[in-house]
């Protein structure tokens, strides 16, 4: 025990901890620790008094070193996850790329039946407006038509009364003069209406020229009054209303000039008849 | 500027460091880069050169862990002495080092403490109180081999000392930490 003890206080146990032994002086340490356990207590607590020292003397590193060395070290990284991942990523990518393929496909088609519609229906569209229009004519030819059949049947309807109602209408024919022996027509007269009416397709009389209009006359107690001009044309027909008057002892028509007269021109009486 | 530090019991932290766990290389650093760095920047005495020997220092140690032999000392223990062999390889590479001036080497020991380095770390425990313990003696050589990577026989050579008189003043240096932090 003295030898041990004469070896510690030598002080060969602080220079094996500073690291100042060669390396055959440092193996006969560690064999004499393996042989005497007290020198590896003595040996700690050099060592811990060391540490303590350099605690004391300690210096705070930037902490930009920490990290620095952190960030230098390999850990242990588990890399399978992530290979699964991959595995299930593939084919799904795959799968939406052969998605948008159809999908693209699907739209041309789509298209091209859009445009051929579209062109169809324009087509159709011009068709019936031409359809429309043509309707539109027609319907108004109809119209007018109706309205046309509507007048003459007014005046079909007022020949039957005119001609069914002699108590009502007194017919009065006007024959020739001897200036127009052929010459005829027919005139209604209601007395209590006043109503005095020219059945024009009755009228047989010379086709007067340009500048010349007949004019009817009433004869009341000698004297001849005004009832105003006609036209006169073979294609005509219907009734034609005069001016009013009430009471009438006979009906005469001159050739006058074109407007009337006032006063009837005698030589060109060309048809007369009593009432 | 202290971050919490992370703590753990010795055996846990070499376990981790066996497994490569990112938790046991916070908890290295955690612990001993200041006590490394304080040992490195004052045999440098440079704050960048000693900042890139605190890397060498850390990532050596993690990733040859396996030359770590616990039976034969402390962890600490292992990687200052890979710490003050790294600086003073640096030293010697770049030809840094002057053994012709002793008030020079003697000033140099104390010029990073004298300089911006004053931040104490200990538990209460001030520097003064404890240089006040150790003989200026004792403390000398402690420091010119602790601080400066000079070995015995260097010491013994420029302080013109016996070899068994170093050794005995080293032990003496030791002996007043011991029962200082005891």
């Amino acid at each position: 025990m003295e030898d041990i003890k004469a070896y510690i206080e030598s002080g060969i146990l602080e220079l094996y901890v500073l690291g100042n032994l060669t390396d055959a002086e440092r193996h006969d340490v560690e064999d004499m620790c393996l042989k005497f356990p007290e020198l590896s207590t003595e040996i700690s607590q050099i060592e811990n008094s060391l540490l303590q020292y350099s605690n004391v003397y300690g210096i705070e590193p930037p902490t930009s070193s920490r990290d620095k060395f952190l960030s230098s070290l390999n850990f242990e990284i588990q890399a399978e996850p992530l290979l699964e991942a991959e595995v299930i990523n593939l084919p799904s990518r795959e799968k939406s790329i052969r998605f948008y393929k159809y999908a693209f496909a699907a739209s041309v088609a789509l298209l091209l039946v859009s445009l051929f519609t579209i062109i169809n229906l324009n087509k159709e569209l011009k068709e019936s407006k031409n359809e429309i229009i043509a309707l539109q004519s027609s319907n108004q030819k109809f119209a007018s038509q109706v309205n046309y059949i509507g007048k003459e049947l007014q005046v079909n309807k007022k020949f039957l009364q005119v001609y069914q109602n002699p108590e009502e209408y007194k017919l009065v024919t006007l024959n020739g003069t001897p200036k127009a022996p052929e010459a005829s027509m027919k005139v209604a007269f209601n007395k209590d209406k006043q109503e005095v009416l020219i059945d024009i397709s009755s009228l047989n009389l010379p086709a007067p020229d340009a500048n010349h209009q007949y004019q009817l006359w009433a004869l009341v107690d000698g004297k001849p009054i005004d009832l105003g001009v006609f036209d006169y044309t073979s294609a005509q027909s219907g009734l034609t209303q005069m001016k009013s008057i009430g009471k009438v002892d006979a009906f005469a028509v001159t050739l006058e000039k074109k407007g009337g007269s006032k006063t009837p021109t005698l030589t060109e009486l060309v048809v007369m008849g009593g009432a | 500027m202290r971050r919490d530090h992370i703590k753990i019991a010795e055996h846990e932290l070499i376990e981790g460091i066996r497994r490569k766990d990112r938790m046991a290389a916070e908890a290295l650093y955690d612990m001993y880069s200041a006590a490394i760095f304080g040992v490195i920047i004052r045999v440098v005495q440079n704050q960048e050169l000693a900042e890139d020997l605190l890397q060498d220092t850390f990532v050596k140690a993690w990733n040859s862990f396996n030359s770590y032999d616990a039976s034969k000392g402390k962890l600490f223990t292992w990687i200052s002495n890979i710490a003050r062999n790294s600086a003073i390889d640096k030293l010697r590479s770049k030809d840094f080092r002057n053994h012709s001036n002793i008030d020079k080497i003697e000033n140099n020991v104390y010029a990073i403490d004298e300089q911006q380095y004053v931040e104490i770390n200990s538990d209460g425990m001030g520097v003064r109180e404890l240089v006040e313990k150790l003989k200026p003696q004792d403390k000398v050589i402690l420091d010119l081999i602790y601080f400066k990577g000079y070995t015995h026989v260097e010491v013994s050579d420029e302080l013109h000392l016996p070899l068994g008189t170093v050794k005995t003043r080293l032990r003496s240096a030791i002996n007043t930490l011991k029962s200082f932090f005891n």
